[in-house]
């Protein structure tokens, strides 16, 4: 046994809060693979994904979900995706490589983002602050992704739910994407 | 003081009472009142004077192109110059203050100004102030500029938040008069996502302003109706106080929305908001200005604009005057005679440039058909009229209509030309608008009621079908077309005392025509030497009058003449706006090391590197200097063993067949032939040869590497690897993610960093030199199984290691080092430690690789491999990069041990004189160094490599100091490199 233990700090502590109208918590057992397509390895790819989780590769700006919804992928480009999952480890990469074997590479990125999700019936009116992109439901509903910039921050957004959108920015500026998103909140309530 | 000059009717709300004050007397008002109504209804008849004569001027419009009626609002830090008390909405307790004079309002000591007005011409400045010439930064200018100016700010930082944000629909609808309501409210019934803006508090435009009638009710109630139909709407978003105030790519525009400015305090909420709508159709529906006409005299207080005489009346129960003549080229005018007369106000006369018979009978006026009014008396108000046939009337208000000017600025935002209609005397939108904009109502120069309502309706089907829906918008909303009849008349020509043209700017029909004398006749020139339609207003009451006046003055046609370039923002927009949560510590975002919290504890210093906060030092109790800091954490890493955080290094994670090629390609030197289980330092160049980045990169598989940056060129180096893979070679099997903020790294340098490490390494894993020599990487197990990766480099010089842990273990990890290294006395060091140790080892960074240097000039042009091509390989060949003489990376010491040397110093021959001629080359980092006793520096000077021993001198012009150097080694400690392979 080694003398000295290791604990995982979440990038903003397990943050959660309440306000009215909106919710914005950290979710912190969420695990992000990111999943390069091979030169040429699309069908492979695809069987691999149908075999091991019974979905398709989703199109760049969106996603597609396993056939037990446990791992949801978003189509980052057209030869990249992630596959977000829930996980509390540090050994996610296992699991997909597990999964689709040889059929591309993986890359850990869960320590690279800080997870949040916003929502609440609010929660639009929240992001209209700080997000270019067009929340509406129609225009955005769940099934889409998008990258996008919040308050000069990259920002991966997606919807899970109804009024309910996660958002994936960058771990090391998790505190600044944490005060972009309370601001906004009490700008508008 | 009594409301005197309030009348009856009006949408104000007279059950409450406002008090405020202006330059400190108190005034009441009601809720509906603009602070202009509110000061005309209590007789405050003048509110300002004038920019370069200060003469008195009062309001002359109703609206957003006041050009007069400017005032400070609020005290203190929230005070704000120039705002227009025209669209100033009052509240409770407001308190303004009239501005631009020195004295009272009423008393101004710079009045003296207008005596001597006929030196004051256009382009006076530039005619007076030309001798003696030192004069004019040091005595003329500052006192213009004391002079000059509209209002002042406080002098303190805003206390207002203010806030940004986006919105998006599928029809925007710019004005929420008659066209943009009827336009709203087709598209909103049709179910398309609409936006509808306007800048007034009160919805409705003129509609608020006229006794028109629409579907039978009078037009204000229509129009109150018809907002609170869209505001119920889930697809609509009914924005008053919103100016829309540009138009910009691809159907986007940018829009302040005040939110609290019409409050007493903003309660900690934005006071303002500036959105960018995304639109994928827009109709501008901004209605129209009035224009007045030129003659003299007529910027006393009292004259004003007809139209806006009229909407005081109208909308806030308010007559600017008790004895009102009207003096109009149109039918318009007509209808504030008509209208103020049916409320009881005394029409003096109604003097119409045109001939014919009287448009309406107006009882006890005088009536003047082909008159003109040729001056006015009353120097703080007017309180009488002279006709060119040698009448004098008496008015305490003139009310001038010279016609109507559509809102067309947006139209021209993407320097879309007007087009000239005679039949109006006026520019309407030309034919190449923004993209998705189309125009209705007054702004596209139909200035009828119900033709505007049919109009706004048309063109909301019309973007509806160009969108694929289906219009659903029900029938146009019914009223009639009044007359609105208009022959072109710009200015009394027989008036002999000056005529105001733009009076913001004191620009007269005189300096006009002075302009034109001495050739300024280009629209362009004209603005500029005038200033004519500057300021806060550009021009919206002026231009339309000096371009008549200046084609009259060439001979040609008003189209002909030409317009100046409408240009974003339509209305001012205040600093704090633009600025919106940038300002502060909110400027940027921070990123933070894993470490951070740990450091936070230990008393770091930081220093921000980018958008990273790095601790520069570990300040320890008793040390007193920086250097006494960071002395100590040298001499303890050389001594025993430092960490240092250098998780901010950018880390590039690449995969593919192709990969190890593709390293070949972007580096100059060999990656092919790398090892799994080993890191080799690489050189990048840009295209055209020059150093770009350097880092070193592990191969963790076959087809795996991980490459790492310098912390300020991660991005860049990033960018630029997906170019060259997507662009330059598509066919290559490589992909790169960025893995930066994903792990945690440590540098664990010093004689004891083994020794360490092994307390943290899982015991399954060897990490001895044998086993793990210098240059090896692996990925290993750390604290009993969490996974990390170990690399065995240094940029110390010393034995070192670079560890990384999944970012959420960082804090964890340091904690664990420090606690093993106990033992070992073991310092945290932070980045001035860091330099100091890479300068005694002679390691390039950001100093030297400043994108002018190539790998020749950093000593590494051997690294260049020939063997293979790369990135910048051959641009690097060209012949002035590689003379006998080019610069070399060297070190320097000083020849005197004691002296400290500079960077930016430039390096002289002995005996030469310091200057451009002679420079050999720069000193670009320097340190004090602990291992030596003395100062240190890197530097490049031509033929360096064979100038080792010479002394040369390091001159600082800018901190006078001229000593003299050796040139050396640029490895001041173990040049052999024994320490890192041990």
């Amino acid at each position: 046994m080694s003398e000295y233990t290791m604990t995982a700090l979440p990038a903003l502590g397990g943050y959660q809060a309440s306000f009215d109208g909106v919710t914005l918590q950290e979710v912190t057992a969420t695990a992000i693979v990111s999943i390069a397509i091979p030169l040429g390895g699309d069908d492979a790819m695809a069987k691999a994904l149908q075999d091991a989780y019974g979905t398709a590769i989703p199109r760049a700006g969106h996603t597609s979900l396993a056939n037990d919804g446990a791992t949801r992928f978003l189509g980052m480009s057209s030869e990249q995706m992630f596959a977000v999952f829930d996980h509390a480890g540090a050994h996610a990469l296992d699991v997909i490589a597990g999964n689709l074997k040889d059929a591309g590479y993986y890359t850990l990125q869960s320590d690279n983002w800080v997870a949040l999700r916003i929502s609440g019936p609010r929660s639009r009116d929240a992001l209209e602050r700080i997000c270019p992109i067009d929340l509406n439901s129609a225009a955005f509903p769940q099934g889409k992704v998008a990258r996008t910039t919040m308050e000069h921050l990259g920002v991966i957004i997606y919807p899970d739910d109804t009024d309910s959108f996660i958002l994936l920015s960058g771990s090391s500026s998790a505190g600044s994407f944490l005060h972009a998103l309370e601001t906004s909140i009490h700008n508008i309530l | 003081m009594t409301q005197k000059n309030r009348i009856t009717g009006g949408l104000v709300d007279r059950s409450t009472t406002l008090n405020f004050s202006f330059n400190g007397n108190r005034f009441q008002g009601h809720p509906g009142d603009t602070l202009a109504s509110a000061l005309l209804a209590n007789g405050q008849i003048m509110m300002g004077r004038s920019f370069k004569y200060h003469r008195p001027r009062g309001a002359l419009s109703a609206g957003s192109e006041e050009p007069n009626a400017l005032v400070q609002l609020r005290k203190g830090s929230h005070q704000e110059p120039n705002t227009r008390a025209t669209v100033a909405e009052l509240f409770e307790g407001l308190e303004a203050t009239s501005q631009n004079h020195r004295g009272s309002l009423e008393n101004d000591f710079m009045e003296i100004t207008d005596l001597f007005s006929r030196f004051l011409s256009a382009g006076f400045y530039y005619k007076t102030f030309m001798w003696p010439k030192s004069f004019w930064e040091k005595v003329y200018e500052p006192i213009i500029r004391h002079s000059a100016g509209l209002g002042r700010i406080s002098f303190e930082p805003d206390p207002d938040i203010y806030d940004k944000g986006f919105l998006h629909c599928d029809l925007l609808v710019i004005g929420g008069g008659p066209a943009g309501l009827s336009a709203a409210l087709a598209a909103g019934r049709s179910g398309a996502r609409v936006i509808i803006a306007d800048e007034d508090f009160m919805i409705g435009g003129r509609l608020n302003a006229e006794t028109l009638e629409v579907d039978g009710i009078s037009g204000s109630e229509w129009a109150a109706r018809a907002a609170v139909e869209l505001a119920a709407m889930d697809n609509v978003r009914l924005m008053a106080r919103t100016t829309v105030y540009g138009a910009y790519d691809h159907g986007i525009y940018g829009a302040l929305e005040r939110v609290t400015d019409h409050l007493v305090t903003s309660n900690g909420k934005p006071r303002q908001i500036l959105w960018r709508v995304y639109s994928r159709r827009a109709v501008l529906c901004a209605g129209a200005t009035e224009r007045p006409i030129a003659f003299g005299n007529n910027d006393r207080p009292g004259v004003m604009l007809a139209g806006a005489v009229r909407a005081y009346a109208n909308r806030w129960g308010v007559s600017p005057g008790k004895r009102v003549a009207i003096f109009t080229n149109n039918d318009d005018g007509w209808r504030t005679a008509s209208d103020l007369s049916r409320q009881g106000v005394n029409i003096s006369a109604v003097i119409d440039t045109r001939d014919g018979e009287p448009r309406a009978q107006i009882p006890g006026a005088t009536i003047a058909m082909g008159g003109r009014v040729m001056d006015t008396r009353g120097r703080k108000a007017i309180h009488s009229i002279k006709l060119v046939d040698g009448r004098t009337i008496d008015a305490d208000c003139l009310a001038v209509s010279g016609g109507w000017n559509p809102n067309i600025h947006l139209t021209g935002h993407q320097r879309g030309r007007p087009a000239w209609r005679e039949d109006i005397s006026t520019f309407v939108p030309g034919q190449d608008l923004p993209a998705g904009m189309s125009v209705a109502g007054a702004a596209n120069g139909t200035f009828t009621l119900a033709a505007a309502l049919a109009e706004g309706h048309a063109a909301s089907d019309r973007a509806l079908s160009d969108l694929g829906m289906t219009p659903k918008g029900g029938d146009i909303a019914k009223a009639e077309d009044e007359a609105a009849n208009v022959t072109a008349f710009w200015h009394v020509s027989e008036s002999k005392a000056r005529a105001w043209l733009d009076q913001q700017n004191d620009v007269t029909v005189k300096d006009i025509k002075l302009a034109h004398r001495e050739s300024f006749r280009s629209v362009e020139h004209l603005k500029r030497y005038t200033t004519l339609g500057m300021a806060t207003d550009q021009g919206k009451t002026a231009n339309m009058l000096a371009l008549a006046l200046m084609a009259e003055c060439t001979g040609k046609t008003i189209p002909e003449t030409g317009t100046t370039i409408f240009r974003p923002p339509y209305t001012p927009i205040p600093m704090g706006a633009l600025a919106g949560r940038s300002r502060g510590k909110d400027f940027r975002p921070y990123r933070l090391t894993p470490s951070h919290k740990w450091a936070e504890e230990q008393g770091a210093i930081f220093v921000t590197t980018g958008m990273w906060l790095r601790s520069q030092w570990f300040p320890q109790p008793g040390e007193t200097h920086w250097r006494e800091s960071v002395d100590r954490e040298v001499a303890a890493t050389r001594g025993s063993v430092g960490i240092c955080d250098v998780t901010t290094l950018g880390k590039i994670d690449i995969q593919g067949r192709d990969a190890a090629e593709f390293l070949n390609k972007v580096y100059v030197n060999g990656f092919a032939t790398l090892d799994v289980g080993k890191v080799r330092y690489g050189l990048m160049l840009r295209e055209d040869g020059m150093a770009m980045d350097d880092g070193t990169t592990a191969r963790l598989g076959k087809n795996h590497f991980v490459m790492t940056t310098t912390t300020a060129n991660a991005g860049p180096v990033f960018r630029h690897m997906e170019f060259c893979r997507q662009c330059l070679w598509p066919d290559m099997d490589v992909h790169l993610i960025s893995t930066t903020d994903g792990w945690a790294q440590f540098a664990v340098a010093g004689p004891n960093a083994r020794k360490l490490l092994q307390k943290v390494v899982d015991s399954d894993h060897s990490i001895t030199n044998e086993d793990f020599p210098f240059m090896a990487c692996g990925e290993i197990t750390v604290c009993g199984g969490t996974t990390a990766r170990l690399f065995r480099i240094s940029f110390s010089g010393e034995l070192a290691y670079e560890i990384a842990v999944p970012a959420r273990y960082g804090d964890s990890l340091i904690r664990a080092l420090m606690a093993a290294g106990e033992e070992f006395n073991v310092v945290a060091y932070g980045t001035e430690a860091l330099g100091v140790m890479r300068i005694e080892k002679g390691h390039a960074a950001g100093n030297e690789l400043t994108g002018q240097t190539t790998a020749a000039n950093l000593g590494m042009g051997r690294m260049v491999s020939k063997k293979k091509d790369c990135i910048g390989n051959v641009l690097s060949e060209r012949p002035a990069l590689n003379q006998d003489d080019d610069l070399r990376l060297v070190g320097f010491k000083p020849v005197n041990k004691s002296e400290a040397l500079a960077s930016g110093a430039h390096f002289i021959a002995r005996g030469k004189s310091a200057v451009m001629a002679n420079d050999e080359g720069w000193m670009s980092s320097v340190t004090f160094s602990p291992e030596l006793g003395h100062s240190i520096g890197l530097g490049f000077i031509k033929s360096g490599q064979e100038r080792m021993g010479e002394i040369v001198r390091a001159v600082d012009l800018v901190h006078n100091k001229d000593i003299e150097v050796e040139i050396v080694s640029p490895h001041f400690i173990d040049p052999e490199g024994d320490r890192l392979r041990v």
